[in-house]
């Protein structure tokens, strides 16, 4: 790293926000489902880094930013649906489909996505930690300090979940 | 091949294409797979970077601010700290309670842990009410009995010596030269200089200009007679006796006889002077006069 990497000089710390917040904010929306919740941890957490920039080597930040907000979210007590966007299933065109089957296949997003909402907090951030944002199950066991085998067994119990949850089409 | 294997594999992108033929073949986990694709097709909700990132900086400011003070307002804060500290620790640890009786006077109290002091005329105690949880230490000059309650260690000091105890009842009287100690009950432990007495229950310690006097007498009373306003003596020094007598009775007393080394036994009422005087000088063939406050006694003529 050729540039400065001490987060204490203030563009170095937007860098850092600039690169970190929104799989943070993600990260934190996918454990409480509320946008507003993850507003605050994130923010707590980067300000927390702000003030601990001395003590943390850039290459520290990530983890560090996870780690504090996952501690301040087991703090906070709030159990509310995590609401998904189709964003992405409704921009992908889909022309040469029967009516029929785009319904069936809304009806099967919308059955995922409520399955997914009634999944146990921490198989759904792991989840969707591999799903939504690509993580490999070594970063996402890393992430959420566990091992390997913990993350194999939370996604395997979430699929099994989902599949139960959505039943047979 | 375990298929959870491979399905692990694929979710990491790390299965090959064979290995996926072998997925789907299998129903159960073409629809894992289906789930699971599907479900890449979700998106979080869109956070305001900017917003967030303004919120941050503005905390973070006003934490600054209040910093740019703080140093300041904290040495302050600390420094007033220290003084109210040090100022009630000087306070406190120099706040010895004295306790003092007249001539005539007797007064009765507890210590903090509620052991029981009597206090005799023209005797003071001192010890230090805070300090007395960790250690049960005080002064005395002049005569007291104690009552002390079973904790740590009592310790009694005085210019002859110290009487230290756990648990009992006993006498010290410790005036000029003369250091008595008397134990009604329990054990109590007597350091002279560098020897340690033990005196169990009944018994008695008579020390006269650090020497010791006697040892192994008994004591018949159950508590010292002068809490029973009486003062006993066994075979002690006529000075002596005037003196406890000019200590129970505010009075001029003027002795005009040779032998000061009369010894005397036996013991005078504190509440009546006349019968004082004539229990002290009867037994020793002296007489007395009284005026007023005045108290003269002079060997009987004739003899």
């Amino acid at each position: 790293m050729e540039q400065s990497d001490d987060i204490c000089k203030e563009s170095v710390f937007q860098r850092v926000y600039n690169d970190l917040n929104k799989e943070v904010w993600r990260f934190i929306y996918y454990k409480c489902g509320d946008s507003a919740q993850a507003d605050d941890l994130v923010q707590d957490a980067f300000i927390k880094l702000w003030n601990n920039c001395a003590k943390t080597p850039i290459g520290k930040a990530k983890s560090f930013l996870y780690t504090i907000t996952m501690n301040a979210f087991l703090n906070q007590i709030a159990h509310k649906k995590v609401v998904l966007n189709h964003a992405k299933l409704q921009s992908s065109g889909i022309d040469n489909e029967s009516p029929d089957h785009v319904l069936q296949q809304k009806e099967f997003y919308e059955k995922i996505q409520t399955a997914i909402a009634n999944l146990t907090e921490g198989q759904r951030t792991a989840f969707l930690l591999n799903r939504i944002e690509g993580k490999k199950y070594a970063e996402i066991a890393e992430l959420l300090n566990l091992s390997v085998k913990a993350v194999e067994k939370r996604m395997s119990l979430a699929l099994k979940t989902l599949r139960k949850e959505i039943g047979n089409i | 091949m375990d298929k959870d294997y491979i399905l692990h594999k694929w979710m990491n992108d790390e299965a090959s294409i064979d290995e996926i033929e072998q997925l789907k073949s299998s129903p159960d986990y073409a629809l894992y797979m289906e789930i699971a694709e599907a479900s890449t097709q979700f998106e979080a909700p869109i956070n305001d970077v900017e917003a967030n990132f303004d919120a941050i900086t503005s905390k973070i400011k006003a934490n600054i601010k209040v910093r740019k003070i703080n140093p300041l307002f904290t040495i302050l804060k600390i420094a007033a700290a220290l003084a109210i500290i040090f100022a009630s620790y000087v306070y406190f640890d120099s706040s010895n309670t004295t306790i003092r009786t007249q001539i005539a006077e007797k007064q009765n109290f507890l210590l903090p842990d509620n052991s029981e002091v009597a206090l005799n005329s023209n005797s003071a105690i001192e010890y230090n009410k805070n300090k007395w949880s960790e250690q049960r230490e005080l002064t005395l000059d002049g005569e007291a009995y104690f009552k002390v309650t079973k904790g740590n260690t009592f310790k009694v000091n005085t210019s002859a010596g110290v009487v230290t105890v756990l648990g009992t009842q006993f006498n010290v009287y410790s005036r000029d030269d003369a250091f008595y100690i008397s134990c009604y009950e329990g054990l109590v432990s007597v350091t002279l200089k560098d020897t340690i007495i033990k005196l169990p229950a009944g018994d008695k310690l008579m020390i006269e200009n650090g020497n010791l006097l006697l040892h192994n007498t008994k004591i018949r009373t159950k508590s010292p007679s002068w809490t029973a306003n009486e003062s006993s003596f066994n075979n002690a020094k006529i000075a002596l006796v005037l003196e406890e007598l000019k200590r129970q009775y505010s009075i001029k007393l003027t002795a005009k006889f040779n032998g000061t080394d009369h010894r005397f036994t036996g013991s005078f009422t504190h509440s009546d002077l006349n019968l004082a005087l004539k229990s002290i000088c009867n037994p020793l063939h002296l007489a007395y006069t009284i005026e007023e406050e005045s108290v003269t006694i002079y060997a009987k003529e004739g003899k």
